[in-house]
Parts: structure tokens; sequence; C-alpha cells
């Protein structure tokens, strides 16, 4: 092969090729450290278990989406006393391409505890921190989405936390030219979202680097304590496909091996091959979330308008939790409405009056990660890992509060009903029945939750008990191993996560460029 | 599974998405033709695991009415006014495991409802173009 190749499926003989680095996964992290890398003048070969699509490849209907951008069809879920869906792209650009776009700088209380906690103070200071966002965002065109492109959804959820003394923004976005098509989800088929698919990663193949789509990594590969490359097969992302199996590849590193499969894939993927510490895979986190749905006298037109354009930070420090709109889109509405048969129906005819506003909570909860012993039949690389998590009692409540507060603010805006979909609480509730959430159950089986900020598992930290990667940033008790994505973040943000995910790979990435510079 | 059994089921399927999500006077239901086209890919395309929860929730939804105080009769059975007070009884049902199965019932109902041009052109809203299914290959 020659460099600036983009190597997808394909069958017959096995290969192998050498670079400087490997990085494993291109979500946010690994895209955000192989760019840095490539600019840096070092050969990088970027490992991507699912396939490359660009802008006129992006599905239309969320099935479609299911199958061609999220891991594994959607299907992994968190286990604890309930299931709760975990929603992950496996695609080049990962999770970064379905998700709302919504960038946020580290707020700096969290670097401080980083600083403090985990020994992380001379490599994440707030200075350097503060660089790398300002780099990232003038490179995917983050802008704050302006009143022609927020939708009705995201102007009432701004209007109401006015009107009520509540600090609002419309949202900063790495998709300064969005077109309020709502389908975020569905990968963005403007091409006005800057994920990783579109900027960093073709950056990496013109950069003289090599990109190999649908290539699961199966091991990272050592000699004695240093990693020395890669090993997987690659698989044809058509699950209709039966024709011969992929060929084997390996990619030996000269340099060092980035993994970076995000907080569900890159733990695995090291107790695979045979990383053996006590943090591994665990300290999971994450800011489950769950919304309440407004219905208004008028039009509301919820899929009209920027996925997520209106937040408000102004309950993190009581109630530890965040407040966003939210487009879903309609074939995603009956599994989140309440009731079945004629009921749900009603609900649904109703649906172009809806606003459906979410609360993410900054949960205290931890759980863990590992390997599934059983094969799944053609699974994805997360297919096989499960993850053990469930939220305290403490994080139901917050949720619960976040819930309450955001049906009073509906109502603020104008709405009739609220629909607050928890189990144990009527399906449509008045202004005066808002207190029947606040007393709703605490237990979490009777909510409605869904995973999609993921944090841990492979934390960054000095205390080898706690960590899995030093404050060198190698593994500990390995050489030129580093992990590059949430997985290495050792605490939740109570933020939109990609920005924080991006600036940290970056500095890591700067950091190896430079030490081998010295 | 034989052709016609496979047939037999998915028709069964059909009615019980149908059953979850009815049509009103404003908006129209899961359309039978689509819905069996749907099923068709779903079987061929999603993960075992996938189609294992489908088919379980099926069989929960069939056999469940005596739990739900609808009658003793599997759910297809069951007059109208019954089959409907099952629908709600199941999705609002004190054991959390079939709220579950009513739950995946809803999601597979919503993906074929959700992606109708028929109900989408119901609530303004454009059909949604053809998914292209392609990647990038060198
Ligand atoms: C619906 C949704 C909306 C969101 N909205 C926002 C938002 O608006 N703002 C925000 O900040 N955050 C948002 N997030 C969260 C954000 O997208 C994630 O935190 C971020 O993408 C995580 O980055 P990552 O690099 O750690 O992992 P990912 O983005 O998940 O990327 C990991 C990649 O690694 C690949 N991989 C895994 N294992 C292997 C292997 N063995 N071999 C090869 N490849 C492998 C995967 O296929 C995947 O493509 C959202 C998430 C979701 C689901
Ligand atoms: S709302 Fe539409 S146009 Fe805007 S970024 Fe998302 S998918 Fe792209």
């Amino acid at each position: 092969m020659t460099r600036g190749e983009h190597l997808s499926f394909r069958t017959g003989a096995d290969f192998e090729l050498e670079l400087d680095y490997v990085v494993v996964g291109s979500g946010p992290g690994g895209s955000a450290a192989a760019s840095l890398l490539s600019r840096a003048g070092r050969t990088v070969a970027l490992c991507e278990a699912g396939a490359w699509r660009d802008t006129p490849h992006m599905p239309a209907s969320v099935f479609g989406a299911l199958r061609d951008l999220f891991s594994d069809f959607g299907q992994l879920m968190a286990r604890g006393r309930s299931m709760i869906p975990i929603v992950q792209a496996s695609c080049v650009g990962g999770t970064g391409v379905i998700n709302s776009a919504i960038c946020v700088r580290t707020p700096e209380s969290v670097l401080e505890g980083w600083g403090t906690d985990h020994g992380l103070g001379d490599f994440l200071t707030p200075a350097a921190v503060e660089r790398a966002q300002t780099e990232i965002e003038a490179e995917l065109d983050v802008a704050a989405m302006g009143d022609g492109q927020l939708g009705r959804h995201d102007r009432l959820l701004l209007e109401a936390l006015a009107m009520t003394d509540r600090e609002a923004h419309p949202t900063s976005r790495n998709a300064r030219d969005c077109r309020g098509s709502g389908a975020c989800l569905q990968g963005c088929p403007t091409g006005a979202k800057r994920s990783a698919n579109l900027t960093w990663v073709p950056e990496v193949l013109t950069a003289g680097g090599c990109v190999l789509s649908c290539a699961p990594v199966a091991r990272v590969v050592f000699e004695g304590e240093r990693a020395v490359g890669v090993r997987g097969r690659f698989q044809n992302p058509d699950r209709t496909y039966r024709g011969p199996r992929g060929a084997a590849f390996r990619v030996r590193a000269r340099r060092g091996v980035l993994v970076a499969g995000s907080a569900t894939g890159s733990a695995p993927l090291l107790a695979r091959s045979g990383v053996r510490l006590p943090a591994l895979g665990k300290g999971f986190r994450a800011h489950p979330g769950s919304g309440v749905i407004g219905i208004y006298p008028e039009r509301v037109d919820p899929l009209i308008g920027t996925t997520q354009g209106a937040s408000s930070i102004h309950h993190s420090d009581d109630l530890g939790i965040k407040l966003e709109s939210l487009t879903l889109p309609l074939d995603l509405l009956p599994g989140r409405l309440s009731g079945a048969g004629a009921t749900l129906a009603r609900s649904l005819a109703e649906s172009s009056h809806m606003a459906m506003w979410v609360a993410a909570v900054n949960a205290e909860a931890q759980g863990s990660v590992r390997c599934a012993r059983l094969p799944t039949f053609r699974g994805g690389p997360y297919g096989k890992n499960i993850v053990s998590y469930q939220p305290t009692k403490k994080d139901v409540a917050r949720l619960r509060a976040g819930c309450a507060t955001l049906a009073r603010l509906h109502f603020e805006a104008g709405a009739t009903r609220v629909l607050p979909g928890i189990h144990g609480v009527p399906v449509e509730l008045d202004r005066d029945r808002v207190h029947l959430i606040e007393e709703a159950p605490l237990d979490n089986r009777a909510w409605t939750w869904i995973l999609s900020h993921l944090f841990g598992t492979c934390a960054l930290g000095d205390d080898p008990a706690r960590s899995v990667v030093g404050p060198d940033l190698h593994v500990h008790g390995r050489r030129a191993l580093h992990v590059v994505d949430a997985s290495c973040l050792p605490t939740t943000l109570g933020v939109n996560p990609q920005h924080t995910i991006q600036a940290v790979a970056r500095l890591t990435a700067e950091r190896l460029a430079n030490c081998e510079a010295a | 599974m034989s052709a016609s059994v496979r047939k037999r089921w998915r028709r069964t399927q059909v009615r019980v998405l149908s059953a979850i999500l009815p049509p009103t006077s404003f908006v129209p239901g899961i359309d039978h033709e689509r819905c069996s086209d749907f099923l068709a890919r779903y079987r061929r395309e999603v993960p075992f695991l996938m189609q294992l929860a489908l088919n379980l929730s099926v069989l929960v939804f069939l056999f469940s009415p005596p739990l739900t105080g609808a009658g003793l009769r599997p759910a297809l059975a069951l007059s109208p006014v019954r089959l409907e007070r099952h629908c709600a009884g199941l999705a609002r049902h004190r054991i959390y495991h079939l709220r579950q199965a009513t739950l995946m019932l809803k999601t597979v109902a919503g993906l074929v409802w959700g992606a109708d041009p028929a109900v989408r052109d119901s609530l303004g809203l454009a059909p949604y173009a053809e998914d292209p299914r392609d990647r990038r290959r060198s």
C-alpha cells in the first residue's frame, strides 16, 4: 500500500504496514490526536471499526442510522436494576457523527479537581486546555446558534428560562452553517456538522497517513512492556454480506499506540490485550438523562431547527443537572411516550405541537465495563462488551427535580399539558399536578433514561490503584501505550464532553510529539 | 422455520404492532404492507439479540392478557375494547419486564410508523429520502 491511502473492507491476503503511530478509534478523541500527530510530521494509521460515510452517504431514516452509523445497531444497554440504552456510533468520526455538535469548554472547577485529586495539574492546566479549545473551535467552525437556526422548541425554552430569571443560552456548536434540519442523530445531511469524518480524518490522509475503516482492532501487540502495534481483521459493515471473511491486518507502530475506542470500547480492548490493572474497566460514569414533553396550543414543529439549540447551566450547582432542548426524530417518538394502543396514538397525533426538553444529570453513580465471554452474532466491538451501571437514589432524585423544573418551565412557556413519561405518574399532567413528578418513585426502573455522555474506565491519574494512565501519559506499567478518549477522563464534567475529550487528546498528542522532538 | 410458518408469524407480528400503534382520525396507524416489508428487512439486518427481543416481546404481548385483566384469550383474539385495555395495561404494568417488552414493541412500531410517507405527510413532514446505504470504499 501507499501512504495517504484509505483501506476499507477487503478479503484476500493478510497484510502488514508500519508507521509512526497507530490510533485505534476515530471519534472526537482519536481523530483529534491523529490530526495533531500528522501535523507534527508523524505518519499515523487510524484504525476504525466502523465504515467511513461522507455527507451523501448519510441515512435519512432512524433505522438506516441504527444500521449504518450506530454501534452494533444501538443494542448496547447498561445493565443494573434497570436496562438503560447506551447510544454510541461506530463509524469514521465516531459518536461525533451522530451527536448534537454542542461544544462547551471544560469548567475550571473540573480541571482544579483533576489537579488536586488526580495529579493532573501539570498536564491539564487551565491555560493549556483553553489554548487547545480555542484552536479547535476555529478549526471546527464552532459558533453560537443564531436566531434563524433555532427551532421553536429551542426558543420556547430560552423564553421560559428568561421569564423565570434563569441562565439561558443558545448552544455553541461545531456547525456554524447548520440549516436546522434536526437530523443530527442520522449524521448530518448537509455537511454543516464538522464531525471528524469530514475534517480531521481526511487531514490524516492528506498528511500521508493511512485510514483503515471497517477495521476493528482485536488486540494491541506488545514486545515486552512496549506497545508495538495492533492487529485485527476487516469486517464487512453489511450484515447481509455472506462472502469470504475479511483480511487480517497488522499495523506496526514505531513510536506508539493510542487507544480511543470510547468509554465502553477502550478498556475491553486493553483487557483483551493482556493489560491487567485494578482500575481498568472500573469507574464508568455518565450523565444519564431523561426528558419532559410539553404540548402547546399552537404548532411547535419540533423537527424544524437545530437538534439542540437551547441550554441552561442554571441548575448545574444546586441540582447537578443541565437543561437542554432536544429534537427527537418521529421514528423514535413512540418509544419515548407513555402508553400503548389508543393512548399512544392520541399522543402521537399531537406531535407537531410538542416540545421536548431534557435534563442531564451529573451523576455520582459508577459502574464498570468488561468483555463478554460469549461471542455475539456478527457483533461489532461494543456488542462484546458488558456495561454494568445503575443510577443511585441521589441521581434519580436529581433527575426528578430536573423533570419537575422542566414541566414548570413548559407551563411558563404556554404549554397546556406535559407528558412526563414516568412510570407511576399519569400519562398527562396539567399545571396543578406537576407536584406528582416531585412525588414520583426514586426507583430507577420508573424512569426512561438514556446514556450518551460517558466517562472513565481507563482514567488518567497518578495513583495506579485508581487510574490506568499515568501523568506521564503512558498506561501504568507499559511503554508507548496511551489512551485519548472519553475513557481517560477521571470524572464526569457536568457539561457536554466532546470538547474536553478533543482537548485532552490533542494535548496528549502534542506532548508525545514534543517529547520525541526533545 | 418453514416459509409458511414464517409468513404466518410475520402476519402476527404486524397485527401486534398495529395494536400497539393503531390509527386515529388524525394520523394513520401502521401500514400492514410496509410493516411486513420492514420486518423482512429487520430479520435480515439486525443482530440476533434484537430479533430475539422482538419475537419474545410479541409472545409476551400475545399471551399476557390474564396479567392485564383483559381476559384469558390470546391478545389477538380479544375484542377491540379488551385489546385496548390490554395494550394500556401492559404499558403501565408493575412488572418491569412486561413494560420493557411493550417498549420494544413501541420502538419497532415507531421505526415503521415514523418513516411512513403517509404518516409524515399527515403531520406536515417531508418524506424521508431513500437511505443511500453506501460508504467510502477507497
Ligand atoms: C446522541 C448523542 C448526542 C451527543 N451530543 C453531544 C453534544 O452535542 N456535545 C458533546 O460534547 N457531546 C455529545 N455527545 C457525546 C459525545 O459524542 C461523546 O462523548 C464523544 O463522541 C466520545 O468520544 P470518544 O472519542 O471517546 O468515543 P466515540 O466518539 O464513541 O468514538 C469511538 C470510536 O472508536 C471505534 N472503536 C471502538 N473500539 C474499536 C476497536 N477495537 N477498533 C477500532 N475502532 C474501535 C468506534 O467504532 C468509534 O467510532 C453525544 C452523544 C450522543 C450519543
Ligand atoms: S441540525 Fe441538521 S443541518 Fe444542523 S448540524 Fe444537525 S443535521 Fe446538520
